[in-house]
């Protein structure tokens, strides 16, 4: 009953929050449920916690019914369920896994106290422990009550209990067991009552809120932002411009908060926090749940208009909001499927549309991206200046016949140094392919891209809906992207603005040349080569095979990194970082470069202009003179004369 | 019809340019003008006042408008009122003018309004509110004088008076008057225009190689007019100068005259910030520099040879 009434109040909080669209490819989500919750995937990331806790988890499902069981019983001593309550197995089972639950809490209690990972900076240990105990005796008390039942002699079947029936010999078996059968049952069903009353003000609640918030999530890449559809003509007064305060979460956003188990695998492996800045998911996300928590009383009685304080600063601080550089390594570790990189552009979209309150710095790039369409404001017409000296690259005129693949530049690959250097590799090594490709010149724009990401979702829909009309009037029907926040937008982000194309990586569409034996390598390109995983390419978009593929039949050697495929480390350019100024006690492209550099590699490879300009930036601030060049150009001077 | 007073700050490097804006609005009443300027340099202020519309110059260069901040010029300006009643006296909208204003009204007991950008008669003064999206036009009542302070760069100021009759005033202030003593004076590095609106700007980045080179760029600063020195953001980031200095993308777009940049590579984030310049020069080790191609003036060389070398012959030319 005071579960119900205390649960209440975060409930409520769901009810009120915008709807999300979650329910499409029920099979999809069915089979992450399966994975995820039962099988516990994302938590045997980490081995041993992840076992400790797939004890306790498992140890919970199986021995629910024994909470039945000991409600009947605590009646009359003779009350069981029906069929399981006989069962030798089910005897068994109860034996084995409370044990289980017994070895996973020691196991938790030893990781805590004596190992102290550092992920639990923040996190209310306190609050951990009581829950531990609780469970502690729960379990206890369970194994307890079995082994007085067994010594009494009411017990179906004693040896298939092994535990329960050594602890058994604890008792004498007389009046003073009667007694004790009582106290254990009584004693177990209260601390089971009290768990559950404890539950809803706690990170407890995880344990009800971690399945549908599962469910819930994306289907679609990481690296895909929901829409907001902004029609400022409509006649809504209320035209919805990110979170501003608790109401104006989704669903799902809430229910994240309410999943959170502190368990800080996210905060370990973010690049902000990882290099002094004050951003942590696992803070982030406790500090709006706080927030939200306290003002559901609010939330729930008051209909209509509510005092409800600002999200930002209110719970999290406007720098919080912008260290982050929406890697989605966070995303990737936590075990219940929070998406903390989409509430934090949902922060960041009410902070720039609604109050413009951003870093100035990045004023720049959205003046650019707005009136010449692209982050630097150069003149569209420069677009192709990267093509001089190099023959019969067709641009794509209105009403000209579409190519096989359109060879979408990108701004960085268009009017950045570096990167033009991997535009000309991509197109000689095209060229020397024979494969039939243009490119839109002057008629391409900003993806919208770094628009996005910061938070401008008006003008990233302006964008995107007038790419999508050139593209889909130019007839096209397959992108080539050389740049991984291009390929992640036009892939993922466009089909909602009505531009569904095929869209691969340069990488992808190199190895496939490779492999066709187009490109035959004619002599091995650079030393030692470490790839760098882009994040908008690998974790978001699992792409991580093409580009090594590449390096294979190109280069004398690779080495890997420790931190590669989807536990790559960003190299600081996302959630267009690119275009703000770096605080905290190191940078981030630093610290990804002297790990590259640990490998003992003298050539960085990249796939993406981002990671280029970032990690040779790095390299050049450190002095160093380990090459960085991108996939591309390594595999044209292998293959090209 | 009687007339209008203007207080005019002055210095020892004669009116501020503030001063010589209230004239001209004072000349659009029609009316005489006379400015009252308190403090050294106030005499030989009086010709470029005298110049500016002011018909008498009220002045005195007694120390103690200097030593003790707003009370006594309050008081001897106070004084002036009473004795000649003008219709209206006129202030800048600055921190100085703003305390001595209050402290008239406080004797006067007249009407005060602050923050116009423009005054067309003693009794009618025009603000903008609401990020100059709104003009309020403003009727003040009340006895005389009515106060109005003006913004500086409401309206330009105007050559055309004559010579202006100087009249001496007597800094007679009482003790209790002076109120707060100046201690000390402060006076920041006045190490020349703003970044932003530098003629010259000389920018160093990279290839200066340490926080040190930057002397020979300040140097060569120094030798020409209007010069400021920038850096490019491999400089900031490596610690050798402030972000205040930062040209580029993230930091500071110029548009100066000549842009001179040294040992910068010319990437297209420092590009962003300082293409707008008209000329410019660029000395660079590595002749495959983006900035030479930028360059109107690209010198592939040692900057640490070169930019003394320059420093060197301009000041030779200059005869100093």
């Amino acid at each position: 009953m005071l579960f119900w009434r205390r649960a209440g109040a975060r409930l409520d909080v769901l009810r009120s929050a915008r709807p999300a669209a979650r329910t499409d490819d029920p099979a999809a989500r069915t089979r992450r449920e399966l994975a995820d919750v039962f099988g516990q995937r994302k938590l045997f990331q980490k081995a041993v916690p992840g076992l400790m806790h797939a004890f306790i988890f498992w140890g919970f499902l199986v021995l629910l019914p024994t909470i039945f069981e000991a409600m009947l019983a605590a009646i009359d001593r003779d009350w069981t369920l029906p069929y399981l309550g006989h069962a030798a197995w089910f005897a068994f089972l109860q034996d084995l896994f409370a044990t289980l639950v017994i070895v996973g809490v020691f196991t938790a209690f030893l990781i805590r106290k004596v190992q102290r990972p550092d992920r639990f900076r923040g996190s209310h240990m306190e609050e951990a422990d009581l829950i531990l105990l609780l469970i502690l005796g729960i379990v206890s008390t369970l194994l307890l009550w079995n082994a007085t039942r067994i010594a009494l002699g009411i017990a179906d079947h004693p040896t298939a209990a092994p535990v329960a029936d050594a602890l058994s010999s604890l008792f004498a078996g007389g009046t003073g067991t009667e007694v004790l059968e009582r106290v254990f049952v009584w004693a177990h069903l209260l601390l089971v009552f009290g768990f559950l009353t404890y539950l809803p003000k706690s990170k407890h609640l995880h344990i009800i809120t971690a399945a549908p918030n599962v469910y819930l999530a994306k289907n679609q890449p990481r690296g895909y932002l929901e829409p907001l559809r902004i029609d400022l003509a409509s006649a809504d007064a209320d035209v919805h411009l990110g979170a501003a305060v608790a109401t104006d979460l989704s669903r799902k956003e809430v229910l994240d908060l309410f999943s959170c188990t502190e368990c800080g695998r996210c905060q370990e492996v973010c690049p902000a926090w990882n290099t002094g800045k004050a951003l942590s998911p696992k803070l982030l996300i406790m500090d709006l749940r706080d927030q939200v928590a306290a003002e559901a009383p609010l939330i729930a009685s008051a209909a209509g208009t509510v005092e409800l304080q600002p999200l930002v600063p209110n719970a999290v601080e406007d720098q919080v909001v912008w260290d982050c550089v929406t890697c989605g390594a966070c995303v990737r570790e936590c075990p219940v499927d929070i998406e903390h990189v989409d509430t934090i552009v949902d922060l960041r979209r009410n902070l720039v549309m609604a109050e413009s309150r951003f870093p100035r710095e990045a004023e720049a790039m959205l003046r650019g991206v707005e009136q010449q369409e692209n982050p630097w404001g150069q003149p569209a017409s420069a677009r192709t200046e990267w093509t001089s000296g190099l023959d019969g690259i067709r641009i794509l005129e209105p009403g000209d016949p579409p190519p096989e693949y359109l060879f979408w530049v990108g701004c960085a690959g268009a009017f950045d140094e570096r990167a033009k250097q991997t535009t000309r590799s991509i197109a000689r090594l095209l060229a020397a392919a024979g494969v039939d490709f243009a490119i839109l010149g002057a008629r391409e724009r900003c993806t919208g891209d770094p628009a996005r990401r910061m938070g401008h979702e008006y003008l990233f829909q302006m964008l995107a809906e007038a790419n999508v009309e050139t593209l889909s009037g130019a007839g096209v029907t397959t992108i080539v992207a050389s740049c991984a926040h291009c390929f992640n937008t036009l892939a993922n982000e466009y089909p909602d603005y009505g531009g569904s194309y095929e869209v691969i990586h340069h990488t992808e569409l190199l190895s496939r040349l490779q492999r066709d034996g187009l490109l035959p390598a004619k002599r091995p390109a650079g030393g030692m080569v470490t790839y760098h995983d882009a994040c908008y390419l690998g974790r978001h978009n699992g792409r991580y095979d093409a580009p090594r593929d590449v390096l294979a039949g190109a280069v004398r050697a690779t080495r890997e990194m420790e931190r590669n495929r989807e536990r790559s480390f960003c190299c600081g350019a996302g959630g267009a970082r690119m275009w703000m100024e770096e605080g905290g006690d190191a940078r981030i492209n630093d610290t990804r470069f002297a790990e590259a550099e640990a490998t003992g590699a003298d050539t960085v490879a990249t796939a993406c202009p981002y990671c280029f300009v970032m990690l040779d930036d790095a390299a050049k601030a450190a002095g160093s003179a380990t090459r960085v060049a991108d996939v591309a150009t390594l595999l044209a001077e292998s293959t090209l004369d | 019809m009687g007339d209008a007073f203007v207080y005019a700050e002055v210095s020892a490097e004669g009116p501020k340019p503030v001063a010589l804006e209230l004239l001209a609005h004072a000349r659009g009443f029609g009316m005489p003008v006379a400015a009252v300027a308190l403090g050294p340099g106030a005499t030989d202020s009086a010709r470029a006042l005298g110049e500016h519309g002011a018909g008498t110059v009220y002045a005195s260069d007694d120390p103690v408008f200097a030593d003790h901040p707003d009370r006594p010029a309050a008081h001897v300006l106070a004084g002036l009122v009473a004795d000649h009643a003008p219709d209206v006296v006129l202030f800048a909208q600055t921190y100085d003018s703003r305390d001595v204003a209050g402290r008239l009204q406080a004797r006067t007991g007249s009407t005060l309004m602050a923050n116009a950008t423009a005054v067309s008669d003693p009794r009618h003064a025009r603000a903008e509110i609401f990020g100059g999206t709104q003009v309020v036009e403003v009727e003040l009542d009340g006895p005389s004088p009515t106060i109005v302070l003006l913004r500086p760069k409401s309206i330009a100021a105007e050559r055309g008076g004559g010579d202006a009759e100087v009249v001496e005033v007597d800094a007679d202030v009482p003790d209790d008057v002076r109120g707060a003593r100046v201690v000390e004076r402060h006076e920041e590095q006045a190490s020349g225009p703003r970044l932003e609106d530098a003629k010259v700007v000389i920018a160093g980045g990279r290839g200066l190689g340490g926080p040190d080179a930057f002397a020979l760029l300040d140097e060569l600063a120094a030798s020409i007019d209007g010069a400021a020195v920038g850096a490019s953001r491999a400089a900031v980031d490596a610690g050798w100068v402030p972000y205040s200095y930062q040209i580029g993308q993230t930091g500071k777009t110029v548009k100066p005259e000549v842009y001179v940049a040294a040992g910068i590579s010319g990437a297209l984030q420092h590009a962003v910030g300082m293409k707008g310049a008209r000329r410019i020069v660029a000395i660079n080790k590595d002749p495959d520099a983006p900035i030479l191609a930028m360059a109107d003036l690209g010198v592939v060389g040692d900057l640490f040879q070169l930019v003394p070398a320059i420093t060197e012959e301009i000041r030779r030319r200059r005869g100093s």
